[in-house]
Parts: structure tokens; sequence; C-alpha cells
């Protein structure tokens, strides 16, 4: 057990460094930064504007402008990871299936899930490092607001965020590892990123049975929740559900592949 | 130190081994030979535990591939055909990687490391990016992956292959090198190699293994026939007349390549097995006035036998040794200069 976590610890690092080492990693990120950093802006300019021209109405109760804004960044973060995370995940095992690392690790005495969480955790931790300047900034551009801001909901938006992109990037992952064309896990990935959009919107636009149980298998709803600030163990243990299933799908394709070779 | 028993792949309808059975003793090196797609890289592939065979029993150093993998895969070394390395990582780095996912403890790693990298004579490239590698280095950073945690059995598939001859001869040495403290398979298409670095050879074809043993007595042991390659200065009817009374002798044949001279004679005789009838031969000939300006003896190279167990063909042989027979004419002409 000891050598389990002392292999999973070893690719971890591995993986984490291959993001920092090569340029990869850096367009991603910067990529990322430019678009998150435009739509801040755009909505702190708006909201600065709005607050000026509905502050002079004493009539109108009051609004926490700098939580407005938080939350609505937040949903458009949820929006632009979408398109980022296809990127992040589609490497994951296509490119050790095209350089032929895979036969490595699967003749090591480590386990195939050893293998996926250890992917799993670097990516997540890759995405985590790309977030940090995000709400550093966030903090620094609403520090004066009033009343002050509270750390609190932020900290479970983005944890929700985090939570949501290592559900996407689990499944990612599987995706991955059924093709050796990077490509191709990129579209596809994408393509499982709408349907999870088009499941939200479902669940967003109908009302019955069959939509609460659309909406509670929908990550986005789930993400939402933790962005108003409620915080409900369901969406906890739905997110990682999404994370244990595309892990445990991750480490069945490594072993049906090394079955069916020919 | 390696057990295999009645091991078989079958991919839908056609099997890509076929209950195949050796064992290799430790310290042995033993050479996997065959034809591409014998079935060479499917049975190292088993053995390495990267691929689960459809029936049968293989055991590394006590430990079951199947049953026991992980324990297994601790006892192994495997260079795939294809080098596993990380492009962005350097030689040293990469090792360090590889000695950690193999269980080598921390303490360890840095003798292993250095015992790897010297082994393979990259110590003055450690720091390199494996980006930046030749074919030649890379092929040898995959040796040194396989030997870093000091495995008892190492796999090795066509090791040699990509490498220009000075470092196919580093190679072998290498790998001969090896065999004191580890038991190495190795497998290769190029029969030399096997002649040159192991102990034991053994030949596949088609996913059955047709012959096992050392390479010098795979020859004898397959009793392939002993010819002659004479010249003489004589018409064809008359050596013949004198040549069939010798006991054991088999055919007499004009030979394929040319004579020294235009006006003499060049004969391929053939004896039954491996019976010795040079002596004879000549004995009659000089007897009868006809003594041989050259004789010499074709000794089946590994390359006949091995042509012999796999290929079904006869008439590709005939292709495959005329050539042979040019390249003797052209050393006669070297020898006219």
């Amino acid at each position: 057990m000891k050598l389990v976590w002392a292999n999973v610890l070893a690719i971890y690092q591995r993986e984490l460094q291959s993001y920092f080492i090569t340029p990869w990693g850096y367009l991603i990120a910067g990529v990322f930064w430019l678009i998150s950093g435009f739509f801040f802006s755009i909505l702190y300019y708006n909201l600065a504007a709005q607050s000026i021209l509905m502050g002079s109405d004493p009539n109108l109760p009051p609004v926490d402008y700098a939580y407005e804004l938080i939350r609505t960044f937040l949903r458009v973060l949820g929006q632009v990871v979408l398109f980022i995370l296809p990127i992040l995940s589609m490497n994951l095992y296509t490119e050790e299936r095209k350089r032929g690392t895979l036969e490595l690790l699967a003749t090591s005495p480590i386990t195939n899930w050893a293998v996926a969480l250890a992917k799993l955790s670097a990516v997540v931790t890759f995405f985590f490092t790309i977030l940090l300047p995000i709400v550093t900034y966030q903090i620094f551009a609403l520090s004066g607001a009033s009343p002050a801001i509270s750390l609190e909901p932020l900290l479970w938006g983005y944890f929700g965020l985090l939570l949501l992109a290592s559900a996407i990037l689990s499944l990612g992952m599987f995706i991955s590892s059924l093709t050796d064309n990077t490509i191709v896990a990129a579209i596809v990935t994408f393509g499982l990123v709408l349907l999870l959009s088009l499941i939200d919107a479902i669940s967003n636009s109908t009302t019955g049975i069959v939509t609460d149980i659309i909406s509670h298998i929908s990550l986005l709803k789930h993400y939402e929740n933790l962005v108003q600030g409620v915080v409900d163990s369901s969406s906890i243990v739905a997110f990682v559900s999404y994370i244990l299933l595309g892990i445990f799908l991750t480490a069945q394709s490594v072993e049906a592949f090394r079955f069916q070779r020919s | 130190m390696i057990e295999v028993e009645k091991l078989s792949k079958i991919y839908g309808s056609t099997a890509a081994i076929q209950d195949v059975s050796f064992a290799v003793e430790p310290g042995e090196i033993m050479g996997f030979l065959g034809p591409n797609g014998a079935g060479k890289t499917t049975t190292m592939r088993i053995l390495a535990g990267y691929l689960p065979a459809t029936t049968g029993t293989a055991k590394v150093g006590g430990f079951e591939v199947h049953t026991d993998s992980l324990k297994a895969r601790q006892k192994i070394g495997y260079l795939p055909e294809i080098p596993p390395l990380y492009p962005e990582m350097t030689i040293e780095g990469f090792l360090a990687f590889v000695a950690k996912i193999k269980g080598v403890s921390a303490g360890d790693r840095p003798t292993r490391i250095n015992y790897a990298l010297e082994k393979c004579n990259l110590l003055d490239r450690r720091k390199t990016l494996i980006r930046k590698l030749s074919k030649g280095y890379r092929q040898r950073v995959g040796i040194a992956q396989a030997i870093v945690h000091d495995p008892p059995v190492i796999i090795l598939d066509e090791p040699t292959v990509g490498l220009d001859p000075k470092q196919i001869i580093d190679v072998r040495k290498l790998i001969k090198g090896l065999a004191a403290n580890h038991t190495v398979i190795l497998s290769t298409h190029i029969l030399p190699e096997a002649s040159a670095i192991c102990d034991r050879v053994t030949i596949i074809k088609s996913g059955k293994i047709v012959a096992t043993n050392k390479p010098d007595n795979l020859m004898t042991d397959l009793q392939v026939n002993t010819s002659y390659d004479i010249e003489v200065d004589s018409n064809y009817d008359r050596v013949r007349e004198i040549l069939m009374g010798i006991p054991y002798l088999n055919t007499v044949t004009i030979a394929n390549a040319k004579a020294f001279r235009d006006d003499r004679l060049r004969l391929l005789i053939t004896s039954e097995g491996s019976h010795e009838i040079g002596c004879d031969i000549s004995t009659a000939l000089v007897a009868n006035g006809i003594p041989p300006y050259e004789m010499r003896r074709i000794q089946a190279s590994l390359e006949d036998v091995f042509l012999e167990l796999t290929t079904e063909d006869i008439s590709i042989i005939e292709e495959i040794s005329e050539p042979v027979d040019q390249l003797h004419t052209e050393s006669n002409g070297d020898e006219q200069e």
C-alpha cells in the first residue's frame, strides 16, 4: 500500500512538472487569464456604472454590488472553463499512448487506478494554480468595496469551480484514454461538455419528475448552488461521484485496451 | 527464473502465439529469434505483464504474471519495441522517475541511477533533455530505464534496432555484461546477433516454438547437409563418375558461382547429414589425376537454420542463397586483382 502511494506521488510530480516545463501549460494559462480578465473588467465597469446610476436613487433597496460581481463572474468562469478543460484533459492519456510510455506504466508495479488518480490530481492541481491569480486580483479589486466583501461565499464559489473542473477533467481523462488521437479526445470531451450544458438547460426550463432527476445529475446546477452560497452535501456528493466515475472508467478502459490490443 | 508453460494468446480467431513453453535459468541470456509477426513481441508483453495470455501460465522469479502481476512486475525490467520516454524530461530526471515507480527506495536511487547511466554510457549526457537525443541515445536510455531498479529479469524487445554498427557493438557488450547478475530475454531478427550474444536461442515461427538450443548445437541438431565447393580442371560427367562411388555422397551439381578461370569447372557436392566426405573426395580426385584447385566446406550458418525452420516455401531459400554465391564470386574477383 505504501508503495502504491509512493507511485501515485511519483506520477503526480512528473505530470505536474510537465505542465511547467513545456510551453503548453503556460499557453493554456495565458489564454484562460486573458479571457477571464476580459470578462472581469467588463463586469466590473458595468456594475460600477450601474451602482453610480442606482446609488443616487434612495428609493431603491441597497444592493451589494461586490457580491453580485463575484457571483456573476463565477458564473462566467463556469462557462469559460468548459472550453478550457477539454484542452487540459485531451493529452492525459493520448500522449502516453503515442509515446509508448503507457507500456512503461502498465508494466511497472502500479495499478491502473493509481495512475488515473495521479494524473487527475496533477491536472486539477494545475487548474487550481491558474485559478489562484484570478482569485487574488478579484480580492484586490474588491478590497475597497462597501460593505466589505466576505471571503466565505467567494471561497465556496471557487471551491465549486474546482469541483466542477475536477468532474469534467475526470470524464475528459476517460475520453482521452479511449483514443490515441488528441484532437478526437478534445472534440468528444467538448461534446460531453455541451451535453452537460444541455442537461442544465433542460433542468432550468421545465418542471416535473424527469426534470427533477435531471437537475440532480446536472453538474452546472450543482455549481450554481455553490455559487449562490447554498452549500448542500448532495452537490458535493454529485461532484465526487462524477470524479470517481471518471477515474473508475479510465482504469477500466486502460485495462480493456490491454486486453484487446492487437 | 522464467518458466513459461503452454502460453497461448488468441486475437479473435487468429492465434498470435500457441502453446509456447520454455524456461530460462538465472544468469542466462535467451534470444528469441523469428521473422516479423512471429509472436516475439506478444510473448514478451505477456511476460512483462502488459498483455494477459488467453491460456497458459508464465512465472517470473516465482510469481505468476497474471495472478501475482504486481509482484512479478517488480522483478522485471522491460524495454518495449519503442523506448518509452518522456521527451520533456532530462535523462537523469526520467531515470529518477522510473526508479520511483519501480519502487527503488529513496536512499538507493542515486546509486542505482548512476549505475544505469554508467552501464549505458550516458554519464556525460545526464542533464540532456530526451527530446534532443539521437535515436541511438534514446535506445540506450530505454535500456537504462530497464535496468535502473536492478531487476533480476530483463526483457529487451529488439534492443539494437536503429543503432549504428558501433553502438550495436556497445549495446551487445552491455547486454553480455548484464548476464552476470541478471537473467536476460531479448528478441531479434538479426541472426548473427543471436549467435553473438545469447547462451541459448529459441526460434519462433507463426506463434510456435520450432527449436531451442545453444547457437552452435542448433545447427548440428538440425542435420543440415554438409556441402563442399570445389574447383577442378575437368568435365562434369567424368568427375561425377569418379565421385559417385563415395559413401554418403548425396549430390554432385554444377555450382551457381563462376569458376576462377573460365575453362575450369566449379561443383557443389553435398553429403548425407553431417558426414564428412571431404577427404574421400580429394583422395578420389587426386587418384584419378584431377587434383582440385580449390576446395572448401560450406558450413550451414545460423541463417540457413533459421530459414530452414521459418520458411515454408523452399524456393525462398534458393532465392536467398543465390546472392551468397554472387558474393563469393565477387571475393574471387578481388583475389584476381
